[in-house]
């Protein structure tokens, strides 16, 4: 369960973040819907204790992580999966090891039972047999499957995805949409999405939230808001 | 004048940031969170792509050093002294800049655009993401390597400069080759090698300070990457050659 009460970010000038209020319950897959620069991202790194928010606070499982110090967050992100826009993989790196890496650096895994685990999360995003390849030898939209399977290796049980779809053709963000629904099915974890790409995210969500210059301007299920009659609302899911 | 003093305190949040960086960097190897496994791997590249160019260097200085030495020497009947002239030159003060600007050039630049792609990248953020601290895993071996690498890419530079010394005065010069070795022993005292070795670590370490810090914070994407690389190698250089001139008057002021 994590509850986030009256986040305000600035930088500089620029308000970014502006008295986000919003709860999430166990399980759910919510759906965060924005246009472009209106600070989805930062509200995820938020969560993730990335970046410290000048008012408010986020409860997870009611600690509240931005009080939390670096070497305490440690511990928490390791509970949490990030998939990031662009994947960020190490580029140094082969899929094995980058897999790999988190449990090396926070399990006591031998490696034959790393090496299955990462056999068995490679079939889970569909993607059997590239453990040898470098990250630059895949496609954007293998990549980001690779980037999922790195996020939730360690039993994730919260997965925050920033715009997972951004940069693929309508087949591939489909693909993904749906693999990031089954996983978070399967792997029984709350997940959060950020993105600007409303077929697929009214296709996966239990509820979306849309916001709007730092500030929630909507939240539900598909029907609900279609059904709303702020303006703003009609015209940016139509 | 607010724009000039809001720039002077930019730039001295800046100072603060890097030696605050610098602290973590070192809070970390005091601690004993060294990979050595990041270590080996980056002292091996670091190390193998600096040696050619560095040798080169070396053995070029060595030559000149002793052809031009060999022209004055001999006005004054004293070419015998040639193996002096280049063991101490290469050994107290141009084997330690030398392999530190090259190296900067070579290896520094390296380290700040592999960091600052990561950065840019976001595989640094991904690193904090998975728990790990990135200071301590892409940071700490980078720099701790250039200061294993630059003493030891320093003293094969004094050799190979030396020996260039040796070519031209055995085959130029006809010292004998025997008398020529033990002149060069004998120039060399341990205060010598020392007042130069000395230097090499601190080169090291503002090579690799400012590389993995400019990195580390690199902006603005693959531009960014551009910029701020280049920015990193300019300032080391200035770095080592201001830092030169302050550590040679002080050695000479203790040492003699
Ligand atoms: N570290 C930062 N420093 C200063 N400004 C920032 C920083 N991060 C984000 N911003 C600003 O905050 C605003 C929101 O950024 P954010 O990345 O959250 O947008 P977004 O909703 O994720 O957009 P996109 O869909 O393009 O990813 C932008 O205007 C951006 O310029
Ligand atoms: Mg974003």
């Amino acid at each position: 369960m994590i509850e986030i009460s009256h986040l305000c970010k600035k930088f500089d000038d620029q308000l970014v973040l502006d008295d986000i209020n919003l709860k999430i319950s166990e399980g759910e897959l919510l759906v965060v819907l924005g246009g472009s620069g209106t600070g989805k991202s930062v509200l995820l790194k938020h969560m993730m204790g990335l970046l410290k928010p000048d008012e408010g606070s986020i409860c997870i499982d009611s600690v509240d992580i931005t009080k939390l110090s670096d070497k305490e967050l440690i511990g928490i992100r390791k509970k949490i999966g990030y998939l990031f826009q662009e994947g960020a993989l190490y580029d140094f790196m082969t899929v094995f090891e980058n897999l790999a890496f988190p449990l090396t650096e926070h399990t006591r895994l031998r490696k034959p039972e790393i090496a299955r685990r990462v056999k068995e999360i490679l079939a889970i995003v569909d993607l059997e047999g590239i453990e040898e390849k470098f990250p630059e030898e895949l496609s954007g939209g293998m990549k980001k499957r690779v980037a999922l399977a790195r996020s939730i290796i360690l039993d994730s049980k919260l997965l925050l995805c920033d715009e997972p779809t951004s940069g693929l053709d309508p087949i591939r963000s489909r693909d993904i949409s749906d693999l990031i629904k089954t996983v978070s099915l399967r792997m029984k974890c709350t997940t959060i999405v950020t993105s600007h790409d409303i077929r697929n995210s009214f296709r996966i969500a239990d509820r979306v939230v849309l916001i709007r210059d730092g500030r929630i301007v909507a939240s539900g299920t598909q029907k609900e808001l279609e059904r709303s009659s702020d303006t703003f609302v009609k015209e940016f899911i139509s | 004048m607010r724009n000039f003093m809001k720039k002077f305190l930019d730039y001295l949040a800046g100072i603060g940031n890097a030696l605050f960086f610098l602290f973590r960097v070192f809070g970390n190897i005091l601690r004993g969170r060294i990979r050595i496994k990041e270590l080996l791997k980056q002292i091996y590249e670091q190390g193998y792509q600096s040696v050619l160019i560095i040798m080169l260097t070396s053995l070029a200085s060595g030559l000149v050093l002793a052809l031009q030495g060999y022209v004055a020497m001999v006005r004054f009947g004293a070419k015998e002294y040639i193996a002096h002239l280049v063991a101490l030159s290469l050994v107290r003060e141009l084997g330690p800049v030398f392999t530190a600007l090259i190296f900067s050039g070579k290896a520094g630049a390296r380290i700040t655009a592999e960091l600052g792609t990561m950065n840019v990248n976001d595989q640094i953020l991904a690193t904090k993401t998975l728990g790990v601290d990135p200071v301590e895993f892409l940071v700490v071996p980078r720099m701790l390597a250039c200061i294993i690498v630059v003493p030891i890419l320093t003293i094969l530079a004094e050799v190979v400069g030396i020996a260039g010394g040796y070519f031209i005065g055995v085959f130029e010069a006809n010292i004998q080759s025997s008398f020529y070795i033990h002149q060069t022993i004998r120039a060399i005292h341990y205060v010598d090698f020392f007042s130069g070795f000395i230097k090499t670590f601190f080169f090291a370490l503002l090579i690799g300070w400012v590389c993995c810090y400019k990195g580390y914070y690199t902006k603005g994407g693959s531009l960014g990457v551009g910029r701020y690389t280049t920015q990193a190698v300019a300032n080391s250089y200035i770095l080592i050659i201001i830092a030169n001139v302050i550590l040679t008057k002080i050695i000479l002021t203790f040492w003699g």
